[in-house]
Order: structure tokens, then sequence, then C-alpha cells
């Protein structure tokens, strides 16, 4: 038996086909508010469900609890707010309007009935969920472009496949629970990615491989910020390798469409619970998980686990060391295993990486394997990384 | 799980069978359930009052079951240790809305079992044809 959803059962407020066009119908001639990019992930993975129990935009008691106690008022664990910001040019509304959610080009991708309007001290909202309020931080900054007025209330969302970038890849938690029961999996592990993959990636990913049924990649496909690989460069990488280096039975693939909020210990909780929701046990943890800049402790990410009951929690961490190439043990190896001084170590960071890519120098293989060195080499020719 | 009383207040004669029923409910989500008619109090051959029932049920929760009962009166229910006591009236158990809500803030506290599948069977089968159709169940 699979692990259960986050609070007990999975939400299910996302509609397509005729259902969608009744919600459109009824919305569309009324009061209609702005979605930007990160709420509009967010109203995807809340009617989708990967937000169980979430239902909605938070209102502010579930905020305010968030923030002060990372737990939902109602009980469950939950280490970042999910609101709706009232935006310049939005209508006036009420609690107890229904009103339509757009995006910015006038789309109308779902509804909210609204339950509360309340005002956000954004700073405070930053320094306890990022833990800073430096405006070099892009969770802060995008804090401070916000008019600090948040809509709460439960949503309905509404599903275009047909508009979907990588359709044949988008699995809503449904869906990846039953092709985890379909192919006997008990356990899987989630691997979190806003990165291509490297040898590091893929030694991490088989030792978890080695203690569960099945190893669910996870790709992060929603908001990132300039300067991450884009999203379809990524995703090469990873058909790629998928060809020649897994057990295609015990590896599925699906993205992960919410956005990044570079909350670094907070959003590994927060990304564990999503994990948790697609029907995954075990959720890798490596350091400095969705950290950006030097905002965040190294293990930070990891330890922030300890503060949580593991039944409340309910999806086991697996906490990982940097993995690199020892020359010297022959193999992938991290602090842990490896006895042998950094000279015998192949380790290049992500700037390191791009700047040999830009000078038309392949990585390594022992850092990456050829095929994906190919496809970054070709990505970065087309200036695409 | 935790214990838990759920207290169903009701007016001077009540139904019952509404107790049978939400016990039933949270048996079939794998939940420990006891339910406590009035009666009961006498064939425990305990007093036939409220504080004695109120007595009982803390016992019973405090081994993690899930105790439902009913009453006109809710007496305070002492209990060595922090005891879950969740009350409802009779006739919002009635109302589909305020029964689903109630159940749902119990699952949420961890309280109550949810209910034991996430994908209702009927659309599993829609999804495992969509899966089959993207190539997921190829091997």
């Amino acid at each position: 038996m699979l692990v259960p959803p986050h609070g007990g059962r999975l939400t299910d407020r996302q509609y397509e086909g005729s259902e969608a066009d009744e919600i459109i119908d009824q919305v569309k001639n009324g009061k209609l508010l702005t979605l930007n990019a990160r709420e509009k992930n967010d109203l995807e993975m809340i009617g989708n469900g990967a937000m169980s129990p979430l239902e909605g935009f938070m209102s502010g008691s579930d905020y305010e609890s968030v923030l002060d106690l990372m737990h939902l008022s109602a009980g469950p664990v939950w280490s970042l707010p999910v609101v709706f910001a009232k935006k310049d040019g939005d209508p006036d509304v009420s609690p107890g309007d229904n009103v339509g959610l757009k995006d910015i080009d006038g789309t109308i991708w779902g509804d909210m009935l609204i339950e509360d309007i309340f005002k956000a001290d954004l700073i405070a909202e930053a320094d306890k969920s990022l833990g800073t309020t430096d405006d070099s931080h892009p969770g802060v900054m995008y804090l401070k472009s916000l008019s600090g007025v948040y809509i709460g209330g439960k949503i309905r969302s509404i599903r275009r496949k047909e508009t979907e970038s990588f359709g044949n890849y988008r699995l809503d938690p449904k869906e990846t629970r039953v092709l985890f029961r379909a192919r006997g999996w008990k356990t899987a592990v989630a691997f979190q990615t806003r990165n291509p993959i490297h040898r590091a990636h893929e030694y991490i990913q088989k030792c978890a491989m080695e203690i569960v049924d099945g190893l669910l990649l996870h790709p992060l496909v929603g908001e990132t910020q300039d300067g991450d690989i884009p999203a379809d460069v990524r995703m090469r990488c990873y058909e790629e390798i998928l060809k020649d280096y897994y057990p295609r039975t015990r590896v599925a693939m699906s993205v992960f469409p919410a956005a990044m909020r570079y909350a670094g210990p907070k959003e590994a909780v927060f990304h564990a619970i999503l994990r948790k929701n697609y029907g995954c046990s075990h959720f890798i943890v490596g350091r400095d998980h969705a950290g950006v800049g030097n905002f965040y402790g190294t293990y930070d990410a990891q330890m922030i686990f300890d503060q949580f009951d593991p039944d409340e929690l309910g999806i086991v961490p697996l906490k990982f060391e940097h993995a690199f190439f020892c020359s010297k043990c022959g193999g992938m190896a991290t602090p842990k295993t490896c006895a042998h001084d950094n000279e015998y170590h192949v380790f290049l960071s992500g700037k390191k990486v791009r700047a040999m890519l830009a000078e038309g120098i392949l990585p390594p293989p022992e850092f990456t394997r050829p095929e994906i060195a190919s496809i970054l080499m070709e990505a970065a020719r087309k200036g695409d990384n | 799980m935790k214990g838990l009383v759920i207290w169903i207040t009701t007016a001077e004669v009540s139904d019952e069978a509404i107790l049978d029923k939400l016990g039933t409910e949270i048996e079939e989500r794998g939940g420990r359930v006891e339910v406590f008619h009035s009666k009961a109090v006498e064939n425990l051959g305990m007093d036939k009052n409220e504080k004695a029932k109120a007595i009982a049920c803390a016992m019973l929760a405090s081994h993690g079951v899930v105790v439902i009962t009913s009453g006109s009166d809710i007496p305070a229910i002492e209990s060595g240790e922090k005891l879950e006591v969740r009350i409802i009236e009779e006739s919002d158990l009635y109302r589909t809305d305020i029964h689903d809500s109630f159940m749902r803030d119990l699952e949420l506290a961890g309280l109550v079992p949810a209910p034991r599948y996430d994908v209702h069977p009927d659309e599993e089968k829609e999804i495992l044809k969509k899966l089959q159709d993207l190539g997921y169940l190829d091997d």
C-alpha cells in the first residue's frame, strides 16, 4: 500500500472539457483577478491534488499558522504560504464573491470562492519563510513586488492539456499513484531537480533506488530564475540518460509544475510533502536543497526535517552529501564513503560547467556522461544555457 | 491514531441509530470504534448518569479508540492525559455538507483515518488507459 496523501486524501478540484467551459461561463462576465506566474503554478497544483490538503489559496489563519508554527490551522505540517495577492487593477472584491482567475493575457484558469481578505506584513513573511529580508534573495524581491493584500478561498482550476509543455510527462498525483501500483511499487523515492543530470545525481538516485521499489524523477518545470538551465534542455538530458543507464521498470519520469521559491530548508519540507501526495514514501534531500546564493547553511535543508515527528510528516527524507568521482577509489563516492583528499575528486560547479561549455569544452566523463555533455554543448551553442 | 470522543448532542429523545451509522463509517476507514449507547452505562453496572458515561468514554479513548456517544448534556470529561473531544449536534449529522466538513476536520487533525482509496476505482481504470497510451506501462 502506498503512503497516504498528506491530510489523508487527495484534493481534486481540477476540471477540463465541458466542466471547465461551465466554470468559464459562470465567471467570464464577472470580476476577474489576475494570477502571476507563481500563483498560476500554485493554482494548477492545488487543483490536481499535489498540494493536498489545500483546497484553495490560504486564509489568514492558515497563513499565520504556517509562518509561525509550520502547520496548517487544521493540523497537518505545512512549511510555506500558498497565497494569492491582490494586484493593481484588480476589481474590489469581498468575502462570498466567486471570482474568475485569469493570467496576464486574460485567459481564465479557474475561479475562487473568496473566504478571507487580509493584510500581510511582507517583510515578516520574508523573514519567517525565507529566513532573510535581503533584497538580493529572489524570494524577497518577489514578496516586495506584491501589494501586501492576500485573498484566500477555495479554488477550481481549469486544465488545458493542449497548451501544456511536456504534455506526455505531466502526471497528476493520482496518476503517479496508479502508475506506482500498476508497477507493483509499494515504496518510491522522488528526486527533485532544477539542474541537468550529472554523474553525482545519478549516483545519489541509484543509491536511493537500492532501498525502495522505484524512482520518480521529478524535474521542476515551473517558474525558475534566470540563469537556471531551461527545463526543455534538462528534460532532453533525462530522456537521454534513461535510455541506457536506468532499469526502465524501476524509474518513472514526470514533470513537477511548481514554481521555485528558493526558500531553502522550508522549501525542502514543502517539496517533500508534495512528493508524498504523488505517492512517494522517500524524498532525496541534497546539500543546500532549494537554496540560492549563500543564504542557507549547507545542511539546513536536511536538519529541518528533525523538527517534525516522522508520522506527521509521512515521508522519509534521504539525506545525501555531495557526490563526486574519486580517481583513487575508481568510482563515485561522497565524503561519507571516500577516504581520499580533494585532489583525487572530480567535481565541477555549475558556473564552471557553464564556462567550459561556453568555451566549447566538454566536461569530463567522470563528471557528466558524454551523451549529456553533448546535449548541454548543443544548447550552449544555441544560447539556451 | 490517538483516541477521541465524539459527543453527539441530542434532544431529549434521540435516534441512536445515527451513532451506529457514524461508527460504521469510521470503522470502514480502518478506525477502532466503540459506539457507546446510553444503555451501555447500565450494562456496565455503572450509575445511570452522564458523568459515569463520560468516565467510561474517556477510558476507552485513552486506549486509542474513537468513542461515539450522545447525550443532552456534556459533562466535563476528566482524564489523566489530554483527551480529544469533538462535539456535534445530532441534526447536523443529517446534513451532508456539515457531516463531511466535520469528518474532514477529524481527518486533518489525525483523529480518524481518511477513506481507504486515494483514487476512485472507476477513475483508476481511465488513468491506467492513459498511462498505457503514454507508454508508461510498455514494460
